[in-house]
């Protein structure tokens, strides 16, 4: 039986401990939960004196005199487990709160290192009960259903034998399912189904067709089908470090060094929650105010590749700084990227530097995030991918020569023509995608597409010597040559119908009006054009 | 037979690429898949490994893409220098395996130095020279290629490469002077192995076999006999394998270590 096994820990009538916590009621002494003018639960003296789940008040007040009487308050609940919760996140790395009271905790995310599953329960609950002062009911089998059902009974499902265990379980154990659930027991009862092993012969389809979503999900739980996986808690500490300066600096051997202590004590912290961080967001604080923050992905996370990275992206940001700063506050250097409109140029590049010279004052802090978490296994290599290691070995040598920017992985996004749906990343960092690739991008280009992707400026004539227009209705005239900006012309031999976008007409300011044409010239090449206010531009070419 | 007499055919092989022990002879170091349509381009049906090959003329990036989409999807890492800013797009639909794929954007004058870091660990390495190479600089790079058993795709003519892809003619159909788009090519490539004919790109980005029917009427190439099959045309190989001086001599080898066991 293969699977993942699930620990239920359940702290019996959580209301009562959660109601003597906030009413500040002794232990030892009666404590009784109403809700709906019912008890809900009551705390072990209670019961020991008679009081039962269902009694109402008047009979709480008959059989236990001494009883407290407290009406149930959801937010005690909720607020009292909590603190329970934050001792647990010290000592599991992966957990889900099922409702308070109740957790769920996948075996396999204890810490390796005991015997066997009995004695890890053993230690965690032993160290959480000295924590909390709480007592925990363990349950383990293979569905988080059957969890439930056995830490009621405090007990341990052999692994492949949940199966059997739930079938002996009576049809009123669904209460714990849920309220829609709870509403079928009766029904159930009716026909004849003590137990869920009854439940479980009846055919999938017969109990489906009967009793809808609600039946389907009820038989799937009696049958032992594990449901979707838990989502796991989010922790509340976040992971990360950070450093001021004393004095701001633009070297990038002190940032380096500095780095190399900071990446150990993350790592270090990290560690102690027993995970392993896969991905790592560095920012840097620039004494005049700016940051620069990128996430980068390490395959063998080391104070040194931290490091590494940190320097990296420091050289290339105070660079960047110092090259708009020489270039004045006139336009960004380098031609125009054609066939985009400006406002989504803005989108497709990183944010760019201020144009102003801070690289004289210079970093003044830094900050190392955890920005991805995994547990030790999830992190393993696969040994399906040959020789990973090498790769990231030789790619982050390159990186060290020719700056991080210089290895770029593909990835795809949204966008209409080739150089919008471009996503090259550095090596080793996290895409972030501009635009969704799965939205709607209506007259996007459609296979072949061009292979490379240009961005210069070119002017097309007709035979007759004349700019050709282009129209929503189509072209002014047949396009003859073409004039590249070396100077260089081609005649054309043939060309597509020119096809139009027309998007964002609803916002004045982003509308992009364009117009592509492809064109395959007398030397055999074909070209991608587009045309932007008025002007002829290459983004592609097919080589 | 005397074992003497093998030592001139032993000489000669030695001086022969890829072959330095006598295993190599026998276990042949497999050739990367490459697409079917492709595949006839090739002496050994695929892309050969510890050896350069040239990719030239119209479309050649193209080409060289379709060639390696397969290994790429076979988990084997690529990496292209000095290719300026592909098209993601016209890559994954070339068929490769984006995330076997690195884009090396390093200075043109840098490309030999990129090149022999880049042929420790990757398998493919496709390359678009910012310059030529001196002759020792060329036979340390190939020499490197040889030992590590990689494939180097250059996109402009290298002396010392084994199989010459040369692509003589493209015509794409489809804009119709401007009544529709861009559909596909028709591309005539010469190889080591003769003359052939297929899509690329085809319909639908990956290349393709002539669809039967199409005449070659624009080009003055076809041969009169070249009839439109299913894969990729083929026109009589002039080198077949057995051509091959090499293989003679492998063969001759052969036998003297048979007749030696």
């Amino acid at each position: 039986m293969s699977g993942e096994r699930i620990l239920v820990l359940t702290v019996p009538d959580w209301p009562a401990v959660a109601a003597a916590a906030e009413h500040g009621i002794g232990p030892g002494r009666p404590v009784a939960v109403l809700h709906g003018g019912r008890v809900i639960a009551a705390n072990a003296p209670a019961r020991a004196a008679g009081v039962a789940v269902g009694d109402n008040k008047r009979a709480v007040g008959f059989r236990c005199p001494e009883a407290q009487v407290v009406v149930w308050d959801e937010d005690a609940d909720n607020r009292h487990f909590c603190a329970g919760v934050g001792a647990l996140e010290d000592l599991v790395a992966r957990f889900t709160l099922l409702s308070p009271g109740r957790l769920a905790i996948p075996l396999d995310s204890l810490r390796h290192g005991y015997r066997d599953e009995s004695s890890a329960v053993e230690a965690l609950v032993s160290a959480l009960v000295t924590e909390t002062g709480w007592e925990f009911f363990p349950g383990i089998a293979d569905t988080v259903f059957a969890a439930v059902l056995a830490s009621g009974q405090a007990r341990r499902v052999e692994p492949g034998r949940t199966v059997d265990f739930l079938a002996d379980q009576p049809i009123t154990t669904l209460e714990y399912a849920g309220a829609e659930a709870t509403e079928l027991i009766d029904v159930f009862l009716q026909l004849g189904l003590r137990t869920l092993g009854d439940l479980a012969r009846l055919e999938a389809r017969d109990v489906n067709s009967r009793f809808g979503a609600v039946g389907r999900h009820v038989h799937a739980l009696a049958s032992g089908v594990a449901g979707r996986p838990l989502a796991d808690h989010v922790r509340a500490e976040s992971l990360e470090v950070e450093l001021d300066l004393d004095t701001p600096t633009t070297r990038s051997d002190t940032l380096g060094f500095l780095a190399r202590q900071l990446g150990a004590e993350l790592l270090t912290k990290v560690r102690r929650q027993g995970l392993v961080c896969t991905q790592i967001t560095i920012e840097l604080d620039a004494a005049a105010g700016q940051c620069s923050s990128r996430t980068w992905r390490i395959e063998d996370m080391q104070e040194n590749a931290i490091a590494d990275r940190l320097r990296w992206q420091a050289e290339g940001w105070l660079a960047g700084a110092a090259v708009a700063a020489h270039a004045g506050a006139g336009p960004k250097p380098g031609p125009r990227r054609g066939g985009e409109d400006p406002h989504l140029l803005d989108l497709v590049d990183e944010p760019a530097p201020d144009v102003e010279d801070f690289s004289a004052d210079g970093i003044i802090a830094l900050r190392l995030i955890a920005a991805e978490l995994t547990t030790p296994i999830g992190a393993t290599r696969s040994l399906f991918e040959e020789n990973t290691g090498q790769i990231t070995h030789t790619l982050e040598r390159l990186q060290g020569l020719f700056g991080p920017d210089s290895v770029l992985v593909p990835g795809l996004q949204g966008g209409w023509d080739p150089a919008e749906t471009n996503l090259w990343t550095p090596w080793q960092q996290t895409a972030v995608p501009e635009r969704s690739p799965a939205a709607p991008w209506p007259g996007a280009l459609h296979a072949p597409r061009p292979t490379t992707v240009e961005h210069s400026a070119v002017d097309v004539f007709a035979a007759d010597g004349s700019p050709v227009e282009a129209r929503p209705s189509g072209l002014g005239a047949a396009p003859a040559t073409i004039r590249f900006p070396t100077g260089e012309t081609e005649a054309i031999t043939d060309y597509s119908g020119s096809w139009p976008i027309e998007s964002r007409w609803w916002d004045p300011d982003r509308v992009v009006y364009r117009t592509r044409l492809q064109v395959v010239t007398d030397s055999g090449r074909a070209l991608l054009l587009s045309r932007e206010r008025g002007q002829w531009y290459l983004t592609g070419r097919y080589r | 037979m005397d074992v003497m007499s093998a030592a001139p055919v032993v000489e000669q092989l030695s001086r022969e690429m890829g072959i330095s022990t006598a295993t190599a002879l026998f276990d042949r170091i497999p050739p990367h898949p490459v697409e079917p349509v492709l595949s006839p381009l090739f002496r050994r049906g695929g892309l050969p490994r510890g050896e350069l090959v040239t990719v030239t003329g119209e479309l050649s990036l193209s080409c060289a893409l379709a060639t390696i989409a397969a290994a790429t999807r076979e988990q084997k890492w690529s990496a292209g220098i000095g290719l300026g800013e592909p098209a993601v797009s016209s890559i994954a639909d070339l068929g490769v395996d984006l995330d076997h794929f690195v884009n090396l954007a390093t200075p043109g004058e840098d490309w030999l130095r990129v090149a022999s870091i880049l042929i420790e660990s990757f398998d493919i390495v496709l390359v678009d020279p910012g310059f030529l190479p001196s002759p020792s600089e060329r036979a340390r790079l190939l020499a490197k290629v040889r030992e590590r058993r990689m494939s180097l795709i250059s996109l402009r003519p290298l002396t010392g490469s084994t199989e010459q892809i040369e692509i003589t003619h493209t015509r794409w159909s489809g804009a119709e002077r401007g009544r529709g788009r861009l559909q596909s090519c028709l591309v005539r490539a010469r190889s080591q192995t003769g003359s052939h004919r297929f899509l690329l790109p085809g319909p639908t980005g990956t290349p393709a076999a002539v669809p039967a029917g199409t005449s070659d009427a624009t080009t003055t190439l076809a041969a009169p006999g070249s009839t439109a099959a299913p894969a990729a045309t083929s026109e009589p190989a002039s080198a077949a394998d057995s051509a091959d001086p090499r293989w003679t001599t492998i063969t001759h080898l052969r036998q003297v270590i048979g007749s030696v066991r």
